[in-house]
């Protein structure tokens, strides 16, 4: 039987992530006027709290699935204007290498942290489009392009680069690198300034002839497959990660648009304006209706990543779900806090209070892993029965 | 029944596009980062003859009429909106004045602004006034788009008030709007002037909606503008961006928004020069303007991708200053009552008649 509910241990642990978030708000308008500065691993605050992999001990396998409280979490932790306590230790590359590494490799570079990099310039949605280039040359692999909106680029110890190999093979030239901080030839160009999310740093890179040893090639694979629809094994590895992180993506703007609704809700019951259910909608203000349709919205929206991440954790295929999910979350978090800044109005753009960064911190969500074009294709891949050649 | 404008419009408009162009645009960073646009700018600016355009030609004013402010307006937001906010040193407050106090007080006030290059007379909507105005007032607005002012005018549904002095600004950081500064402002004192007449609210709002509709349609006829060429020359999957249909309709979907919201604002602004009530027209028109902000200053975006999230397109900053515009005149939901009012009340004449 379907069944939403939630067990009191995971209850118990979305409560302490929630605490924990809230302590993270002190900090969030600093870094947001402070776009230059890096957030510590940790700020003091993080010793009152437990680190999550404690808060998680001791779930049965009754509870919630891994990978749904995950996203449960990330809503919780998002609906809160702060920014983490702790730095997570890891990345986006961690999850290429996890998903495309050889056991030699996750074994050796598993511990750092590791950035993502394959937006180029020239070349965003369409990743087959890259135009970095890596050479063999004896036994190095020769790097040369431009890298930017590489997420965590400024703090990680390294990144995984997306380049061609051999560009008349399409998608199948494709392979990733690891290439460390401090290698010669691999400069940090800029950390970028962005609309929101920007206690996150995005950093811009610049390749130029940066020789990394030929065992940092992902997966270790050299060859070229040519007329394969798909490429190479290390490309689909990395696509792969996607059908996780879209959910997660998603519930970080679901997240946005609630912390939203919440501010929202209680500067309106301060201003009298309470939402009553039983009342008939001619009866209804304005505001209090505009609550109503927002929270309709997270919780339609909340289903759709609840879903996704849970066909994940039973080893389901979710590319559609997950997409949905995504398209469903990017849409809510510009609309959501939109229209709770009109209940509110004129107030809602000062800096004194949190809801106009919900709006400029979740804008965010419908562009990247993916834009909400980019999902609608995939969708309308899986439901009309179109592979990626017949429908673009 | 005419579409087109009429010469001086013309040769206005194309004066004051090279002026936002020349002036506004290359600067819009470094005036949102000020906080506030030079005082060399408003020199230039008034010397173009702009200021008071709309005014009768005894206040000082072209007597051109509120159709055309509402032009200067469009063109000035193109470039930044916030500019155009700090270049009108009375602002919307002008329509409170003109409604309440009727043209002694509004040339008073024209006559020390022209004396006074450095003054500012700042609008807030004060939801205490529902009827007759009392000996003092009290309150405070969290946000408005002004960083300094030497004189306070506050609009309420019932009626309005003017304060000279009994109130404090503080700069606070605000979203968007930048050049036209920040700030809350906390009021309490006994006003040079406090009126209670409910048709002059309505006159002096339709004005005031009209005035902020038209940044916003600046605002987003720019917003769309920039992304369709963008869309022209990005590439992706072989081919523009603005080939592949999703984005195609989507820019299709803006330029009608754009349009749409245009021919309201122009229709409501004629009905008001002509002497009609344009009360329904101008909330209406508002409401559009706000919808038309929170279509395209977030799809504008969109279609740049993660470039239209960095601060090198201009494009986040129409998304924020958009937002913001919709929010000031009291909002959405009050236009739509008067909207809702409007309407109903032909439906009674109509049924009546």
């Amino acid at each position: 039987m379907v069944d939403f509910s939630l067990s009191d241990p995971d209850r118990a642990v979305l409560d302490g992530v929630a605490a924990e978030a809230k302590a993270g708000e002190k900090y969030a308008r600093h870094y947001d006027d402070h776009e230059e500065e890096v957030l510590p691993k940790s700020f003091p605050e993080a010793s009152g709290f437990p680190p999550i992999q404690q808060r998680l001990r001791g779930r049965s396998g009754h509870d919630t699935p891994m990978l749904v409280l995950q996203v449960l979490m990330r809503i919780e932790r998002e609906a809160h204007c702060g920014v983490p306590l702790r730095q997570p230790p890891t990345a986006l590359g961690n999850a290429a290498l996890d998903a495309a590494g050889t056991a030699v490799q996750k074994a050796r570079w598993g511990h750092l942290m590791l950035a993502m990099s394959i937006t180029e310039p020239g070349a965003g949605s369409d990743t087959k489009a890259i135009q970095t280039t890596a050479r063999l040359d004896g036994d190095a692999w020769v790097l040369n392009g431009d890298k930017i909106f590489v997420t965590n680029g400024v703090r990680c110890d390294g990144t995984i680069v997306w380049a061609t190999v051999d560009k008349s093979a399409g998608r199948g030239g494709i392979k990733s690198f690891l290439v460390m901080k401090g290698t010669p030839g691999f400069e940090l160009v800029r950390k970028e300034r962005k609309l929101g999310i920007r206690a996150s740093d995005t950093a811009a890179y610049a390749f130029r002839d940066c020789r990394v040893p030929r065992d940092h090639l992902i997966g270790g694979d050299e060859s070229v497959p040519r007329g394969e629809r798909e490429g190479s094994a290390s490309y689909k590895g990395v696509l792969k990660t996607f059908n996780m992180t879209r959910p997660f993506v998603a519930a970080g703007g679901i997240g946005k648009a609630l912390g939203a609704f919440r501010f929202a809700r209680d500067r309106l019951a301060e201003a009298g304006i309470v939402v009553d259910v039983d009342e008939g909608p001619t009866c209804r203000s304005a505001a209090a209706q505009a609550l109503l349709d927002i929270e309709a919205d997270i919780e339609a929206a909340t289903l759709t990543v609840l879903r996704a991440a849970w066909l994940a954790s039973q080893g389901k295929p979710n590319n559609l779900e997950a997409s949905v999910a995504k398209a469903k979350g990017g849409e809510l978090c510009r609309s959501g806090p939109q229209r709770a800044m009109e209940a509110l109005g004129a107030m809602s753009l000062s800096h004194d209070y949190p809801i106009e960064q919900y709006l400029r911190d979740g804008r965010i969500t419908d562009i990247y892993e993916g834009t909400g074009q980019i999902q609608r294709l995939v969708i309308a891949r899986e439901i009309l029965g179109y592979s990626s050649e017949e429908l673009t | 029944m005419n579409f087109a404008c009429n010469e001086t419009d013309d040769i206005l408009s194309e004066t004051i596009a090279r002026f936002a162009a020349e002036e506004l645009r290359p600067r819009l960073r470094e005036f949102e980062a000020a906080g506030s646009v030079s005082q060399d700018l408003h020199t230039r600016f008034e010397a173009l003859g702009f200021v008071a355009v709309d005014l009768p030609e005894d206040l000082g004013g072209a007597g051109l009429g509120l159709t055309t402010r509402l032009q200067i307006n469009r063109r000035l937001a193109e470039a930044d909106a916030g500019a155009a906010l700090a270049l009108d040193r009375l602002g919307p407050a002008a329509y409170v004045i003109e409604a309440f106090g009727g043209r002694d007080l509004l040339k008073r006030y024209l006559d020390l602004l022209a004396k006074r290059p450095e003054m500012r007379v700042a609008l807030v909507i004060d939801p205490d006034v529902i009827s007759a105005p009392k000996s003092s007032v009290r309150g405070e607005a969290a946000w408005i788009a002004s960083g300094c002012a030497d004189v306070l005018v506050g609009l309420g549904r019932a009626g309005a008030w003017l304060l000279e002095s009994g109130f404090v600004i503080e700069a606070v950081r605000g979203a968007a709007l930048h050049a036209a500064g920040s700030s809350r402002v906390r009021y309490d004192g006994r006003p040079a002037h406090a009126w209670h007449d409910p048709s002059s609210v309505a006159r002096a709002l339709a004005k005031i909606r009209l005035y902020y509709a038209a940044l916003i349609w600046g605002v987003v006829a720019d917003a769309a503008g920039f992304s369709r060429r963008y869309a022209l020359d990005r590439v992706a999957f072989g081919k523009p961006i603005a080939h592949h249909q999703a984005l195609a309709f989507l820019i299709v979907d803006m330029h009608i928004v754009v349009e749409r919201l245009g021919l309201l604002i122009e229709d409501a602004a004629r009905r008001i020069d002509a002497g009609e009530d344009g009360a329904a027209d101008a909330a209406s028109a508002f409401i559009d303007a706000i919808e038309a902000s929170r279509f395209v200053g977030p799809n504008a975006v969109q279609i740049l991708g993660g470039h239209g999230f960095m601060r090198d397109y201009p494009v986040e900053k129409a998304m924020r200053d958009c937002r913001a515009l919709g929010l000031l005149g009291g909002g959405l939901d009050a236009a739509q009552d008067d909207a809702g009012a409007g309407l109903a009340s032909a439906k009674s004449q109509e049924l009546a008649a």
